[in-house]
């Protein structure tokens, strides 16, 4: 609509920019016809010919020519008109380009439906990627220690023969222990495993399962938790492991003596923020904890701010929010 | 049989329980690897009678045990492989017993939990015959399933056939039909079943595998053809 009523103005400068190519055109063929047809005999009265100008074609004020030097005069008017007319059309059209892509181009909502098409394929690659390092610690943890254990039963059982006398009964039973040694270490991985795909503390709400996070740092952590509204567990998923992967960086990265987790939820906003006195320097460029986390924060339109200056402290917060 | 054995498992605990096992039944490890690379230098070193290779291995942990596999049956015709893994992938099968099954094995990694079977298994590739994983079979035999031969068996016509699919010697299969409490149920309960007059027989696993029948009335190792 907008761009329709601006058209209307730009609409009749183009038109007169094109008045000026034919316009130009026509004056400069004056000298050409008017031998072909203005050769009446000597006192023949004739109307003057109209020369288009620039300035107005018609009616009082025209510019006229009777004679053929006059004529002349005309031609170099429309030579004059065919130079100006490129640079008029030029102006007059970038301008219309202008108001197209200003007011027809793509505009808020258009950028809204890119930075979710965006969104969403972070979204999908990071739950294919989640899946393949799932895959690939079952194969190489608990798979591979049952199958191990497996094989120690297997030989155990072999060496105990099929009734009677064991020969080598110091074989069996280290072997018995090494299959009990892995069946321990095998549950171990599958519950950590368990642990990190969905921690079951996070069903209590996000304040239980921070500090259980907290409980479980080696650098002291102070919590502050004040959420009035409970977020959508989507929400509250994110929280948990951009907190637990603050943490777990802060703690490997920081050489922190302390560290501050706050999350608060104001309106319809979670803001957790993870705060330490260590080392600073964290940059999302290297490695790619801290870009992850950023993403898996856009997936939800939520927002991840570093501030965190060489020489310390670090302040990572995250927004997020209430209801994905 | 006293083999010369070379092992590629990149699990240091699953390749030394391994290296064990295989000692103890009387065999000498060579080497034992963690990778395809090192796979296939071990072999060009020691020249053993059978690789035992994991197909899934550093450094892109998705098929480089098979390759190596691949490899070495190409330049050590007179090495038996087995490849262990903790999958089975139909196109895997396909790919190492392409042209020939002598010599070839696949194993879930599990199956070493049965330790006598395991040493047969890997005793018999050894020697050039073959070792396929039931469930190697399984997915053969679903995969010809509507295939008319197959159809023409019996159950316990397919599970002799599996049997014999899998590279068991007569004596094998013999003492897998007898320990298997399932057919012993079923010969009890229908003991004129055995003296029926055989079924004709079409060409069994149609395009994937045809055992050769023969052979396992002679008493010798069953062979199996793989038709690409």
């Amino acid at each position: 609509m907008a761009y329709l009523l601006a058209k209307l103005p730009v609409g009749l400068i183009e038109l007169y920019a094109v008045s000026l190519w034919i316009g130009g055109l026509v004056n400069l063929s004056y000298p050409l016809w008017w031998g072909a047809f203005r050769n009446h005999p000597p006192g023949a009265r004739l109307s003057p010919v109209p020369v288009f100008t620039p300035f107005g074609w018609f009616g009082e004020g025209t510019f006229r020519v009777a004679t053929l030097p006059g004529t002349f005069a005309a031609a170099a008017a429309g030579a004059a008109m065919l130079l100006a007319a490129p640079w008029v059309t030029r102006a007059v059209t970038s301008a219309d380009a202008w108001l197209i892509r200003g007011l027809l181009g793509p505009g808020r909502l258009a950028q809204r439906v890119h930075n979710l098409e965006l969104s969403r394929a972070l979204a999908v690659d990071d739950s294919a990627a989640l899946l393949r390092r799932l895959e690939r610690n079952l194969h190489d943890g608990a798979q591979i220690r049952l199958a191990t254990l497996a094989m120690n039963l297997g030989m155990a059982r072999e060496k105990l023969g099929d009734g009677g006398e064991v020969p080598d009964a110091a074989a069996v039973r280290e072997l018995v222990d090494a299959a009990l040694r892995g069946a321990k270490e095998a549950l171990g991985e599958l519950r950590s495993l368990a642990r990190g795909i969905h921690p079951p503390v996070l069903d209590n709400g996000l304040a239980d399962a921070l500090a259980s996070l907290a409980a479980d740092s080696a650098t002291p952590v102070e919590l502050e938790v004040s959420i009035p509204v409970r977020p959508t567990p989507a929400i509250e998923t994110i929280a948990y492991f951009c907190a637990a992967e603050l943490l777990a960086n802060a703690a490997k990265h920081s050489f922190a003596n302390k560290i501050a987790i706050r999350a608060a939820g104001q309106r319809d906003v979670l803001l957790l923020s993870v705060a330490d006195d260590g080392a600073g320097g964290a940059d999302p460029a290297r490695g790619t904890g801290l870009s992850g986390l950023a993403q898996r924060a856009a997936v939800v339109d939520g927002r991840l701010t570093i501030a965190s200056p060489p020489g310390g402290p670090t302040k990572i917060t995250v927004e997020l929010p209430l209801r994905a | 049989m006293n083999a010369r054995v070379v092992i590629a498992e990149d699990s240091a605990l699953f390749r030394a329980g391994l290296a064990r096992l295989i000692e103890d039944h009387g065999h000498r490890v060579c080497a034992a690897v963690g990778d395809g690379g090192a796979l296939l230098a071990a072999v060009a070193e020691h020249q053993p009678d059978i690789v035992v290779a994991d197909i899934r291995m550093p450094p892109t942990h998705t098929d480089e045990g098979l390759r190596a596999a691949l490899e070495i049956r190409r330049q050590h015709p007179r090495t038996g492989v087995l490849v262990l893994s903790q999958y089975i992938e139909t196109k895997y099968t396909a790919r190492l017993l392409e042209g020939n099954a002598a010599g070839a094995g696949y194993l879930l990694k599990e199956r070493v939990a049965d330790v006598a079977e395991f040493a047969d298994a890997l005793e018999r590739v050894a020697a050039g015959g073959t070792a396929l994983d039931p469930e190697v079979v399984g997915q053969l035999l679903r995969a010809s399933r509507r295939a008319d031969g197959l159809a023409a068996l019996t159950a316990r016509e397919r599970h002799v056939l599996a049997l014999m699919a899998e590279g068991r010697s007569n004596a094998g299969i013999a003492d897998a039909l007898v320990k298997d409490p399932e057919h012993l149920r079923q010969a009890r309960a229908a003991p004129g079943r055995g003296r029926q007059p055989p079924r004709p027989r079409g060409p069994a696993l149609p395009g994937l595998v045809a055992p050769l029948a023969p052979n396992c009335i002679d008493g010798t190792s069953m062979q199996l053809q793989i038709l690409a």
